[in-house]
C-alpha cells in the first residue's frame, strides 16, 4: 500500500515527457479497446454487470498491453519526403531519392525494359517478397524481390490478362485467352478452371480462399480453391467491364461498369450488395483503402473520386484522370495515367495532396500500379516492361510475422498455410459490415403469408404434433382416452399460433378498437355536455 | 435443594403408604389389636421401600439418625398432602393447579412444586389418608389406643417413650394447626416453611417467599398459543437468518469470481476396489460383528490350512443329483410344451376361429344358464340391472367421450374398425334398452325361467311325486332340445373350418349318445309314473304341449337373429349405422310377421314411401310425374331463354346476368354493357393517371442538373434513377392497382356509377402509403446515386443471434460486449489466457466437496481473476471436516501477513 502511495506521488511530480509517454499510451489503448464500453450502471442485472465489469477490465488490461507491445516492439515510423522552403515534394526526382538512400533500398528502384511481350501486370504477395509478372503476349514471370532473383519465368503462348497470387507464393492464377489457369512456382499448370470463361480481371479473397474472376459477358465467378467448389456465379448484366477489386477489409468485390457505375458483390447474394452512380463515364480504375471505408474511383469523365463506404457519399471529387489506383499500406493513392504516375498523399481530413510524381519514358502505357506492402516502394507494370520506384511512407514499416513475414522459412510458410485453411471464413462471411457478425438479428418484417401457405403450414404442423408419440406413462396415467386427450391438446396447441396471427402491425391479434367517445373528441371544456352513454 | 429432593422422595412415597392406609382400613373393621398391628406393619413396610439412595441422603443430611425426626417430616408431609386434598375442595384451586388452559402463570406452583401427575397419583389414596385422619383422630380420643401405640413402639424400637411423646407432641401441634384450617385459618407458606426450619436450602426459599410477598406480581395471562408459536417462530427466523447471513460474503466472492479452480486437490485417493476394501473399517455393531466372524483366528486357521474338509459337509450323492436333472428337465420340457402351445393358440390369426371361440365360449355360459336355473336365476338379475343401469346412464347410445370425440370428427372418416365399433356400441344399446315385453315374448330362456318359476310356485305345494314327474319331463324336454339344437349347429354354417367341424362333430356324437341314453331313463321312469298315476299323464300333456312348442319357436327365434345379423352386418358396410338401429328396432318390434319386418327394411331404404306400403302401388305413378314436371320446368327455362336470345341480346358478357335474371328488358341490358365499357375505360384512366401521380411526386430536377444531364456523355443518371426504380419496385413492390372482377356485381348501372368499393380503394391507398414508409425508411432514400440492397441474406443470417442471448437485456450492451475479439491474433499473450478462462477449471474426477465457512471481509474487492476453492489437504485420511477448517481459515490470515510484511 504504501509503496502505490508512494507511485501516486511519483506521479504526480513526474516530468512532463513522461505524462506524454502515458498520454499517449493511453492514446494507443483506446486504438485497442475498439471503442467504448457499454454503460454498465445502466444495468438492472448485477450478476451480469459484475461479469461485465470484470470483462472490461481484462479488455482494459490486453489494450494497455497491446499498447505497451506497440510501443516497444514496433520502433520504426514511417518517413515522409519533407520540403523545405518552397520546393515541393513532388518535384523531387526519383534519381535524387535513390542518391540519397542506402544501397538496398537503392535497389529496390529499377526499370525493367520488356518491350517483346508487350504491356505487363504484375502484383506482390501479401508479404512484399514475391512479384508475379504477366505480360499481355504470354510471358508470365515470378521474381523474388528480396534477393531479386528470378523463381520462374515462361511462356503461356497465350494472351495473359492478369496475374494474381493464390495464398502464398507457391501458386499463382493467370488469366488467360480463355480461361483462367492456376500454376505452382515452378510454373506447372495444377488447373485449368473452364468454368470461369474468358477472364478480364482476377482477384484472390486471401481470408476466405476464393478466386474471383469477371469474364468478358460481365460474369462474376467465386470458386473456393480449397475445395476447388465454385461458390457463386453471378450474371452482373452491366457489361463488359475489367475494372475489379476487392475490399481488404470486408472482402467485398467491387466492379466498375461503363455505365459509371460502380457494384459491390459478396457470394451469397444474386443482386449487388450496393449500386452507386460514381461518374458520368465509364469507370476506369478502383482501389480500396485497407481500413475499408475509403474508395477512390477514377473515370472517363476525367474525374478521380474519393468516398466514404460507410455513408456512401464523395468525399473529393478531383479533376484528374487515371487508368489505374491504388492504395498504400500507409494510404497513400497512387494513379496512373498514359505514362505519368502520381501519388497522393492525404493531408488530414482526407483531402488528398500531390505528393509525388513520377514521369516515365513518353510513350510508355502505364497498365498498372501497385504498392509493394511493407517496403516504400510502388512496383509499375506498362507497355515497355515493369519499373519500381520508391515511395518514401507508403508502406507499413513495421511488420507482423503472424499476419506476412516477407523473411519466411519454408517450415514458417507451410505452417501458416495450414492454419490459414483451418481458419478459412465462409463465404457468407462476406458481408458490407462484418461486425454485423454475432449480433442480434434485427426483426424481420414478414409478408403476410399466403392463405393456402398459412394453411400448408398449419396442416404440417398439426401432422407433427399428431405424430408425436406419447410417452409410457404410469398406471393411471395411461388410459386411452387420458392419451386422446394430450393428444388433442398437442394439435390443439400446435393450430394456435396458426389461428392467432398477429395481425400487419405486429401487435397481437387486436381486441377491436375502442370507439372514441364523443367526450374524447370534444374540447375539454365541452366534453362535460357530451351525452353520457347508460352505464 | 436438598428439601426439595426429600420431599420429592415423599412423594414417591405416598402410593406405598396409601396402599398400606387402605390395609389398615380393612383392619379396622376386624378390631383394635389388629389395627395396631396393621399400624406396626407400615411401619415395617415404610423401612424398606426407601431406595437407598434417600437413605444415604437423609443420614448426611441428619448426622444424629434419630427415626423419629424422620417420621416427622414425613408426617409433616402427609399433613402437607392433606391440606392439596382440602385445597381440592375449594373450587377455584384446583383448576389453577391442572392448569388445564395454562392461564395461570407458573409462578404460582412455587408454592407446591408438586409435578403435575402428583394429583393422578393422589387419586386413589384419598381414602386411605381421609381413613388415616380419622384413625388418628380417633387415636387422640382413645388414650388407651394411644398408649398401646406407645408401648408397642417401646418396645419394637427399644427407646424411651418420652421420645416418641415428644413426637406426639409436635404432631399434635401441626394437627392443631391442621384443624384449624377447618375454622377460619388457612395455612400459609410460612406454615409450611416452618416446618422445615434448619434445613439446608431453606433461607434461600424464605428469602424467595419474602420476596413474592413484598412485591406483589401482577401475573400476566399467558398469550394465547398462537401468538406464542408466532413468536417463537419470529425468533427461530431471527436466528436461522443470523446464522445464514454469515455465509452471505463467501457466497458472494465466489459467485462474483469469474473463475473457480478446483484443481489444487489433485489426489484423487483410491486408485483400487482392493485399496478401497483394505481402508475398511467395521463402524457399525453389525459390521463389527461381521468383522468379528471373519477374522475369527480359528475360521482363519481352518480356511488357511484346510479349506477342504469344510467342502466335504456340502456333499451330494450323484442320483440325486441325477433325479433332480432329471426333474427339472422334464419340468422345462412341458414348460416349454405348455408355452409353444400357447404361442401357437396365441399365433392364429384366423379371425372366424376367434369369433367362433367366442361363440363358444358364450355358447358354454348359454348352456350352463339353461341347465342351472339359480345360475340362469342370477343371469337375468344381472341382465335386468344391466338394462336398467342403461336406461338411467345411457351409456351406450354414443354419449361417452370417445364416442362424441368420432362423431365430431364425422363416422365417414373413421376406419372400418372405429364404424362397427360404434355400430357395436349402438348394438349393445339397442340390446340393453329393449323393452321388456319384447323380451318375454321372444327369448326363450326368461321364458323358461317364468316356467321355472311356475313350476316352483305349482310345486310348492304340490306332493312329492308330481315334482318328480315334473322334474323328469322337464329334464326330458331338455335333452331332446340339446339333441334338436346339435342338429342345427352345424347347419349353421358358421363353424365352417375342417378341424373346428371335426372336433365338434365328435364332441356331439359323445353328447348325443349321452343325451339318447338320458332320454331312454327319463322315457323309462315316466312310464312307471304314468302308470301309477292319471291326472300326473295330463299334466304330462300340458307339459308335452310346452315341449312341442320349445322346438317350433326356435327356428323362429333363430331365423329372426340371422336376420338381425344380416341387417347388422349390412349396417357395418354402409355407414348408415342410425338407420340400421332404427332397422333393428323396428323388426324387434314387429318380430312377429316377417312381411312387416320387411316392409320396415324398405322404409329405412326409401323415406319417400314411408307413409305406409299404400303408397307401394302407387309409387309408379307417383314417380312419373315427378321427372316429367321437372323436364318441363326444364324445358319452360330453356324456351325463356332461346327466346330472350332470339330478342338479340348480344355478346357472351350478358350471358350469366341473363341466365340469373331473366326478366330484365333488352334495352336495359345493352345500355349496360355501354356503360360497363365506358366504366372501365374511366378506370383505366384513372388507374394510369395514378402512376403519373406516383412519377409526378417523385423531386423534379433542378435546371442545373437537367442542363448536366442533357451535356453528359450518356444519360447515366436518368439510367440510374430508372434503375432505382425498377430496384425499389422489385425490394418494395408497388402494390397492385384495385380492379374488380370483369362481370362481376356490374350488372345494375347504380352498381357501375358508384365505381369501385370504398374499402378497397382504402385498401389500396394504405398499401400506397405503407410502401412510401417503407422506402422512406431504406437506408438509400436520401442517396439518390446509391441502390443499397436489403435483400436478407439467409445464408448469412445463421451468423446472426436470433435472439438476445440470456443475461442481456438491452441489444446496445450485448453489442457493446462482443466488440472485443478475445483470439490470440489480437490480444497480446499475457491476457489472451485470462480472456478465455472458464468460469469453473476442475480436472476430471475431482470431487467438489461442500463449501467450508470462512471469514471473508465483505467490502474487499476481488482483485485477482480466478479464485481456489479447494486446498490441498496434507493428510486426507478420514478427518476431513476438522483438517480442512483450519486450511479454510487460512485464506484471511494471509493478507495480514503481507500488511506486516509492508
Amino acid at each position: 500500500m504504501v509503496a502505490a502511495e508512494e507511485t501516486g506521488v511519483f506521479d504526480r511530480f513526474k516530468p512532463s515527457t513522461d505524462q506524454d509517454a502515458l498520454d499517449e499510451l493511453e492514446l494507443k489503448s483506446k486504438k485497442y479497446l475498439r471503442g467504448e464500453a457499454a454503460n454498465l450502471e445502466v444495468l438492472q442485472d448485477k450478476k451480469l454487470k459484475g461479469q461485465l465489469a470484470v470483462r472490461e477490465k481484462l479488455y482494459g488490461q490486453s489494450a494497455k498491453a497491446a499498447a505497451k507491445a506497440e510501443k516497444w516492439l514496433m520502433p520504426s515510423e514511417e518517413g515522409y519526403l519533407e520540403a523545405e522552403g518552397l520546393e515541393k515534394t513532388w518535384t523531387i526526382k526519383q534519381e535524387s531519392i535513390v542518391r540519397e538512400v542506402d544501397l538496398l533500398s537503392a535497389r529496390k528502384a529499377f526499370d525493367m525494359i520488356l518491350p517483346e511481350l508487350g504491356p505487363y501486370t504484375q502484383e506482390y504477395t501479401s508479404s512484399g517478397r514475391y512479384m508475379i509478372v504477366g505480360g499481355r503476349k504470354g510471358h508470365v514471370a515470378m521474381i523474388d524481390m528480396l534477393s531479386m532473383d528470378l523463381i520462374k519465368e515462361f511462356q503461356v503462348r497465350e494472351t495473359v490478362r492478369d496475374v494474381v497470387f493464390l495464398q502464398n507464393e507457391q501458386f499463382f492464377a493467370v488469366a488467360q485467352k480463355k480461361y483462367p489457369f492456376i500454376y505452382n512456382r515452378h510454373g506447372t499448370e495444377v488447373h485449368c478452371l473452364k468454368e470461369h470463361g474468358k477472364p478480364l480481371k482476377l482477384q484472390f479473397l486471401d481470408k476466405h480462399f476464393l478466386l474471383v474472376s469477371v469474364n468478358s459477358f460481365a460474369q462474376l465467378h467465386y470458386q473456393d480453391i480449397s475445395t476447388g467448389e465454385i461458390v457463386a456465379n453471378y450474371r452482373t448484366g452491366l457489361g463488359r467491364t475489367d475494372v475489379m477489386r476487392s475490399n481488404p477489409y470486408n472482402a467485398v468485390i467491387g466492379l466498375g461498369h461503363s455505365g459509371g457505375k460502380v457494384t459491390m458483390w459478396k457470394p451469397t447474394s444474386v443482386k449487388p450488395l450496393v449500386t452507386m452512380l460514381c461518374h458520368h463515364g465509364p469507370v476506369t480504375a478502383l482501389a480500396f483503402h485497407s481500413g475499408g471505408h475509403l474508395m477512390a474511383t477514377a473515370g472517363m469523365d476525367r474525374k478521380i473520386k474519393l468516398w466514404d463506404l460507410r455513408k456512401f457519399e464523395v468525399l473529393r471529387t478531383y479533376s484528374a484522370q487515371a487508368q489505374t489506383l491504388d492504395f498504400s499500406q500507409k494510404g497513400l493513392l497512387a494513379t496512373g495515367n498514359g505514362s505519368k504516375v502520381q501519388i497522393w498523399k492525404d493531408s488530414g481530413g482526407h483531402e488528398y495532396e500531390p505528393y509525388m510524381a513520377h514521369a516515365m519514358v513518353k510513350g510508355y502505357q502505364i497498365g498498372k500500379v501497385s504498392f509493394r506492402p511493407y517496403e516504400d516502394v510502388l512496383g509499375i507494370g506498362h507497355s515497355k516492361g515493369l519499373s519500381s520506384i520508391l515511395v518514401p511512407g507508403s508502406g507499413e514499416p513495421n511488420f507482423d510475422t503472424w499476419v506476412a513475414n516477407p523473411y519466411e522459412t519454408n517450415k514458417q510458410r507451410r505452417e501458416k498455410e495450414v492454419h490459414a485453411l483451418l481458419d478459412k471464413l465462409q463465404p457468407e462471411t462476406i458481408m458490407l459490415d462484418p461486425k454485423k457478425i454475432g449480433t442480434v438479428r434485427p426483426p424481420r418484417r414478414k409478408e403476410k403469408k399466403a392463405k393456402k401457405e398459412a394453411e400448408d403450414e398449419m396442416e404440417e404442423a398439426i401432422a407433427a404434433a399428431k405424430s408425436i408419440t406419447v410417452k409410457k406413462k404410469t398406471k393411471g396415467r395411461n388410459k386411452p382416452s387420458k392419451r386422446a386427450k394430450k393428444k388433442q391438446e398437442e394439435v390443439f396447441k400446435a393450430k394456435r399460433p396458426f389461428l392467432e396471427q398477429p395481425s400487419e402491425d405486429g401487435q397481437p391479434p387486436a381486441k377491436k378498437k375502442q370507439r372514441v367517445s364523443e367526450a374524447d373528441e370534444l374540447p375539454k371544456s365541452l366534453q362535460r355536455f357530451a351525452r353520457k352513454k347508460t352505464a | 435443594m436438598a428439601a426439595e429432593k426429600k420431599r420429592k422422595s415423599n412423594k414417591k412415597k405416598n402410593p406405598s403408604v396409601s396402599k398400606t392406609l387402605t390395609l389398615d382400613r380393612a383392619m379396622k373393621t376386624k378390631g383394635g389389636a389388629k389395627r395396631a398391628k396393621g399400624g406396626d406393619r407400615k411401619k415395617k413396610r415404610h423401612g424398606p421401600r426407601l431406595p437407598a439412595a434417600l437413605l444415604k441422603e437423609l443420614a448426611v443430611q441428619n448426622p444424629s439418625p434419630s427415626r423419629s425426626s424422620d417420621e416427622e417430616v414425613d408426617d409433616d408431609y402427609a399433613g402437607g398432602d392433606r391440606g392439596a386434598d382440602v385445597y381440592e375442595y375449594d373450587e377455584p384451586v384446583p383448576e389453577e393447579e391442572a392448569r388445564k388452559n395454562r392461564r395461570f402463570d407458573e409462578v404460582e406452583n412455587y408454592e407446591y412444586e408438586l409435578p403435575e401427575d402428583f394429583e393422578d397419583e393422589d387419586v386413589p389414596s384419598d381414602e386411605g389418608e381421609e381413613d388415616e385422619e380419622i384413625t388418628s383422630n380417633r387415636s387422640d380420643d382413645d388414650g388407651e389406643e394411644g398408649e398401646k401405640h406407645l408401648r408397642m413402639l417401646q418396645e419394637v424400637t427399644g427407646m424411651p417413650a418420652e421420645a416418641f411423646d415428644d413426637k406426639k407432641k409436635k404432631k399434635k401441634v401441626t394437627l392443631s394447626d391442621f384443624q384449624g384450617d377447618d375454622g377460619d385459618q388457612r395455612i400459609s407458606i410460612h406454615d409450611l416453611l416452618d416446618s422445615i426450619r434448619g434445613m439446608t436450602g431453606y433461607s434461600e426459599l424464605r428469602k424467595r417467599v419474602e420476596q413474592q410477598e413484598s412485591k406483589p406480581m401482577a401475573v400476566q395471562v399467558p398469550l394465547p398459543k398462537v401468538e406464542r408459536e408466532k413468536l417463537e417462530r419470529k425468533f427461530a427466523y431471527e436466528h436461522a437468518k443470523k446464522d445464514i447471513t454469515k455465509w452471505e460474503p463467501l457466497v458472494k466472492r465466489n459467485r462474483e469470481a469469474p473463475t473457480l479452480l478446483f484443481e489444487q486437490d489433485v489426489d484423487l485417493g483410491f486408485s483400487t476396489v482392493g485399496a478401497i476394501a483394505s481402508q475398511f473399517e467395521p463402524r457399525t455393531e453389525f459390521e463389527r460383528k461381521m468383522a468379528k466372524l471373519v477374522r475369527d483366528p480359528e475360521m482363519v486357521e481352518a480356511y488357511n490350512k484346510d479349506g477342504a474338509r469344510l467342502l466335504e459337509l456340502n456333499e451330494v450323492s450323484v442320483e440325486d443329483v441325477k433325479e433332480r436333472q432329471n426333474r427339472l428337465a422334464k419340468m422345462r420340457s412341458l414348460l416349454f410344451r405348455h408355452e409353444m402351445k400357447a404361442k401357437h393358440i396365441k399365433k392364429i390369426k384366423s379371425k372366424t376361429y376367434h369369433r367362433i371361440l367366442k361363440k363358444e365360449k358364450l355358447k358354454a355360459a348359454s348352456a350352463e344358464l339353461q341347465v342351472d336355473p339359480e345360475v340362469a336365476k342370477e343371469y337375468a338379475m344381472k341382465q335386468e340391472f344391466k338394462r336398467a343401469e342403461e336406461r338411467m346412464t345411457l351409456k351406450h347410445k354414443n354419449s361417452s367421450k370417445w364416442a362424441k370425440r368420432i362423431l365430431q370428427r364425422g363416422l365417414n372418416v373413421q376406419d372400418e374398425g372405429t364404424r362397427a365399433a360404434i355400430a357395436e356400441q349402438l348394438h349393445q344399446h339397442a340390446l340393453l334398452t329393449r323393452k321388456m315385453n319384447s323380451m318375454k315374448d321372444d327369448t326363450s330362456s326368461s321364458d323358461e325361467s317364468t316356467d321355472n318359476e311356475d313350476l316352483d310356485e305349482e310345486l310348492s305345494p304340490g306332493k312329492d311325486d308330481e315334482r318328480v314327474s315334473k322334474l323328469l319331463n322337464r329334464a326330458k324336454d331338455k335333452t331332446v332340445k340339446v339333441l334338436e339344437e346339435e342338429d342345427k349347429i352345424p347347419k349353421s354354417g358358421v363353424l365352417a373350418l375342417p378341424f373346428m367341424e371335426r372336433g365338434l362333430k365328435k364332441r356331439q356324437e359323445a353328447a348325443y349318445e349321452e343325451a339318447r341314453l338320458a332320454l331312454q331313463e327319463y322315457d323309462a321312469s315316466l312310464r312307471q309314473f304314468e302308470d301309477g298315476d292319471v291326472e300326473e299323464s295330463q299334466r304330462s300333456l300340458k307339459i308335452k304341449g310346452k315341449r312341442a312348442f320349445g322346438p317350433k319357436n326356435q327356428p323362429q327365434e333363430s331365423n329372426k337373429r340371422t336376420k338381425l345379423d344380416d341387417v347388422e352386418r349390412s349396417s357395418d358396410s354402409e355407414d348408415e349405422y342410425e338407420a340400421a338401429e332404427q332397422a333393428r328396432v323396428g323388426s324387434e318390434l314387429n318380430n312377429k310377421s316377417d312381411e312387416v319386418h320387411l316392409g320396415t327394411a324398405l322404409l329405412d331404404d326409401e323415406p319417400e314411401t314411408a307413409q305406409g306400403a299404400v303408397f307401394k302401388s302407387m309409387d309408379d305413378i307417383v314417380n312419373n310425374p315427378g321427372p316429367k314436371t321437372t323436364y318441363e320446368v326444364a324445358l319452360f327455362t330453356d324456351n325463356s331463354w332461346k327466346k330472350m336470345k332470339s330478342k338479340g341480346v348480344s355478346g357472351n358478357n350478358t350471358e350469366s346476368t341473363a341466365a340469373k335474371d331473366p326478366p330484365k328488358p333488352n334495352n336495359d341490358m345493352k345500355e349496360m354493357d355501354e356503360n360497363d365499357d365506358s366504366d372501365s375505360e374511366e378506370e383505366m384512366v384513372e388507374g394510369f393517371l395514378s402512376t403519373s401521380d406516383g412519377k409526378a411526386n417523385y423531386e423534379l430536377p433542378s435546371q442545373a442538373v437537367l442542363i448536366h444531364q442533357a451535356f453528359a456523355g450518356d444519360d447515366v443518371e436518368a439510367e440510374f434513377e430508372k434503375d432505382k426504380m425498377e430496384a425499389l419496385n422489385e425490394e418494395v413492390p408497388e402494390p397492385e392497382k384495385p380492379v374488380l372482377l370483369p362481370g362481376w356485381g356490374q350488372w345494375t348501372h347504380i352498381q357501375q356509377k358508384k365505381g369501385l368499393p370504398s374499402w378497397m380503394i382504402k385498401e389500396h391507398e394504405n398499401a400506397e402509403r405503407k410502401r412510401e414508409e417503407a422506402l422512406k425508411k431504406r437506408k438509400d432514400a436520401k442517396l439518390k446515386h446509391v441502390i443499397i440492397s436489403e435483400n436478407i441474406d439467409k445464408k448469412a443470417e445463421k451468423l446472426l443471434a436470433t435472439t438476445l442471448p440470456f443475461p442481456y437485456k438491452s441489444k446496445e450492451v450485448y453489442e457493446q460486449s462482443i466488440r472485443m475479439p478475445i483470439g490470440p491474433e489480437f490480444n497480446p499473450a499475457i491476457s489472451v489466457q485470462a480472456l478465455n478462462r472458464p468460469a469453473i477449471v476442475k480436472k476430471a474426477g475431482v470431487i467438489i466437496k461442500p463449501i467450508q465457512y470462512e471469514e471473508v471481509d465483505p467490502h474487499e474487492k476481488p482483485d485477482e481473476p480466478k479464485r481456489i476453492i479447494q486446498k490441498a489437504e496434507p493428510n486426507r485420511k478420514g478427518k476431513k471436516s476438522k483438517k480442512s477448517k483450519p486450511a479454510g481459515g487460512k485464506k484471511p490470515q494471509k493478507p495480514s501477513a503481507e500488511k506486516r510484511i509492508r
